[in-house]
């Protein structure tokens, strides 16, 4: 039971994890919250929901059409969200994305409905056993795409020019953009990076909960910046252990507390670590 | 071309007509708010509707929610997104009081604010020590931990059986009517509104701007920022409760879905709608947004899609509002405009006739 609660909460912390590299690379460019990265989840899942009803039911078409329509869509809103508000404070910028992630949700409520569409249960076989707990594919599947771009990212960080720009642009971008780093540019990539992982973790929510509903991304988006704080926002592999821990600790609070007050466990490290221990397990020290 | 030159002066004929609109709100401001007054008493005996009498209610709610809200955001520049938490527990308060304990209306309405404002300091003091976007975050958090509350505590709550059966208020034994609904939450708004003004023009509330303006420098001229952050905090809790309060008895039925994150963002469209900062916006932001979907019907699927695109519009392309102070969202007048604004309103570059062209080398 123990260990069939700790590989549950390992496969939920994959989803956790990145979305909190979403946030992650977000903070880190621009020092901003997108508060849309839920909305960008959803729209991950229901792209899945429609890939696989129309085109193939196949797991990695989701993934990849996924990923590019997470990219567009980034792209988009940071043109519209982000470029126009440069130099605003950042309080405006992430009410700007509040009213994008009221709009898309809604639109997307309008759109396909507000009733919860029901995904294709896919890979449920089990792959094998431990301590007598049986571990399907899905979840097997799903750890190895959320560590595979883990480890892309972080080879595209630190292997890539692009990746240079990128940690360029987040130390000090005005610095930067003087040593001739296009810096509008590799912020919109980074966007793009951020919003095609939130877009990724949906289509992976989508297979994992066989369900997916318009305002299915604004929990899990609350949840995984907790999970952002808790492991530090200015850190990649700190959002990858916020994301995964928080995982496991919700699924073993479950034991202790009513599972109706599971969703409150990230809200506490949230507060708590924001109050204590602003800069997360493993982020850079932050003026708060 | 002639359409285009139109549209390249509405901005100017927007601006000139608000200047006309401040210039006369100015000078006839008593004649005005008499005249105000005197639509509310005069209101539900000559447009006798039950519908419009319900919508004139609960766009009453909303204004003193607005108000209260821009005490938050407007005065003081600190960003709250859990009111709808607030308004939240003094329903609960009031509804449960009522219910439970047989407590009149009366002195439920100043519990329920009582305890919401208790917790907002709480809440405040534990919390307002953060930068701006944690902070939002953190009260985001605290709205939904008490959504999840209201719905697990079932003993308690009822869970998401909501609680039903709210007594209706009596006034020295009669019961209420739709029109005395409508008169209290008036005076409950006007109460609000000039309580929020007399806040605003006092010591408290020059030192809460100050803290908006520049946190450092009010820091420094002896204000005790955390103590008026608090402060500013609980009063907005305070009338949040009230609301809430009036909202339980006035609908007889309440549950945690009266109390989403969704109205939080509804209540900031609205301030952030009529201008951050702005007493008078706070409460055109509230009527405006209140009234559109009801007079655009087909508009209530689309409700939250529109409330999302005005929240976007307003900060992009109107940061200081419909009333147009300089608000929260208002950037420093050196820093270039958004590229939209740029390519809307770029002024065509007309050549100079009165000055000499060319060889001045």
């Amino acid at each position: 039971m123990l260990a069939q609660q700790i590989i549950n909460g390992i496969t939920q912390g994959s989803l956790f994890a990145l979305l909190a590299i979403s946030f992650a690379i977000v903070y880190g460019t621009l020092r901003l919250v997108n508060f849309a990265t839920g909305s960008l989840y959803m729209i991950g899942a229901y792209t899945s929901f429609y890939v696989v009803r129309h085109v193939s039911s196949n797991l990695f078409v989701s993934l990849a059409i996924a990923a590019v329509v997470g990219f567009v869509m980034g792209l988009i809103l940071e043109r519209l969200a982000f470029k126009s508000l440069r130099g605003v404070s950042r309080i405006a910028s992430l009410i700007c994305t509040i009213g994008f992630s009221l709009f898309l949700n809604e639109l997307a409520a309008v759109i396909f409905g507000r009733e919860t569409r029901v995904m294709p249960s896919v890979y449920t076989g089990t792959a094998f056993r431990i301590a007598g707990t049986n571990i399907i594919w899905l979840q097997v599947i799903m750890i190895l795409v959320a560590g595979v771009i883990v480890i892309g990212l972080q080879l595209l960080l630190f292997k890539t020019k692009m990746g240079l720009s990128i940690r360029a642009v987040s130390l000090d971008y005005k610095t930067a953009g003087l040593m001739g780093i296009n810096v509008d540019r590799t912020i919109s990539f980074a966007f793009g990076l951020a919003s095609a992982c939130a877009g990724v973790a949906g289509v992976l929510a989508a297979f994992y909960y066989n369900s997916v509903f318009p305002v299915m991304g604004t929990l899990p988006g609350l949840k995984s910046f907790s999970a952002a704080v808790f492991g530090g926002l200015t850190s990649i592999p700190g959002a990858i252990l916020g994301g995964y821990l928080l995982g496991v600790i919700e699924n073993l609070a479950v034991q202790v507390i009513s599972s109706g007050y599971r969703d409150i466990v990230g809200f506490i490290i949230l507060v708590v670590f924001l109050l204590v221990r602003p800069r997360g397990l493993l982020g850079r020290k932050i003026p708060m | 071309m002639e359409l285009k030159q139109t549209l390249r002066r509405i901005p100017t004929l927007l601006g000139s007509a608000r200047a006309a609109m401040a210039a006369f709100s100015a000078r006839y401001r008593m004649p005005l708010v008499l005249l105000l007054l005197v639509g509310i008493v005069v209101f539900p005996h000559v447009i006798t509707g039950p519908y419009y009498i319900r919508v004139a209610t609960i766009m009453g709610i909303y204004v003193i929610l607005a108000s209260s809200l821009n005490i938050i955001i407007g005065f003081t520049g600190l960003f709250s997104l859990g009111h709808a938490a607030f308004y939240g527990i003094g329903a609960y308060t009031s509804a449960l009081l009522a219910t439970q304990a047989g407590v009149s209306f009366w002195i439920a309405l100043p519990a329920a604010g009582l305890v919401a404002a208790a917790f907002g300091a709480l809440i405040g003091v534990a919390t307002l020590r953060l930068r701006a976007v944690f902070l939002a975050f953190t009260t985001l958090g605290f709205g939904e931990i008490t959504r999840i509350v209201i719905l697990n505590w079932r003993s308690f709550t009822r869970g998401p059986l909501g609680i039903a059966g709210i007594p209706v208020p009596q006034f020295f034994g009669t019961p209420f009517t739709r029109v005395s609904y409508w008169y209290l939450v008036a005076g409950l708004a006007v109460v609000t509104v000039l309580g929020v003004y007399r806040v605003y023009h006092s010591r408290i509330g020059r030192a809460l701007v100050a803290i908006r303006e520049d946190e450092l420098a009010a820091r420094s001229m002896g204000i005790h920022v955390f103590g008026y952050k608090v402060l500013a905090f609980t009063m907005a809790c305070f009338f949040a409760g009230i609301a809430g309060s009036f909202f339980a008895h006035f609908q007889r039925f309440i549950s945690a879905d009266s109390f989403l994150n969704t109205e939080s963002f509804t209540i900031i469209t609205m301030v952030a709608l009529g201008g951050t900062g702005s007493i008078v916006g706070a409460v055109v932001g509230a009527v405006i947004l209140t009234l559109l979907p009801e007079m655009f019907r087909f508009l209530v699927e689309f409700r939250m899609v529109l409330y999302g695109l005005i929240l976007i519009m307003v900060i992009v392309l109107k940061p200081g509002g419909i009333v147009g102070v300089k608000g929260v969202f208002e950037k420093p007048k050196s820093q270039r405009k958004p590229w939209i604004v740029e390519k809307l309103t770029r002024k065509p570059t007309i050549p100079d006739a009165t000055q000499p062209q060319g060889g001045t080398l």
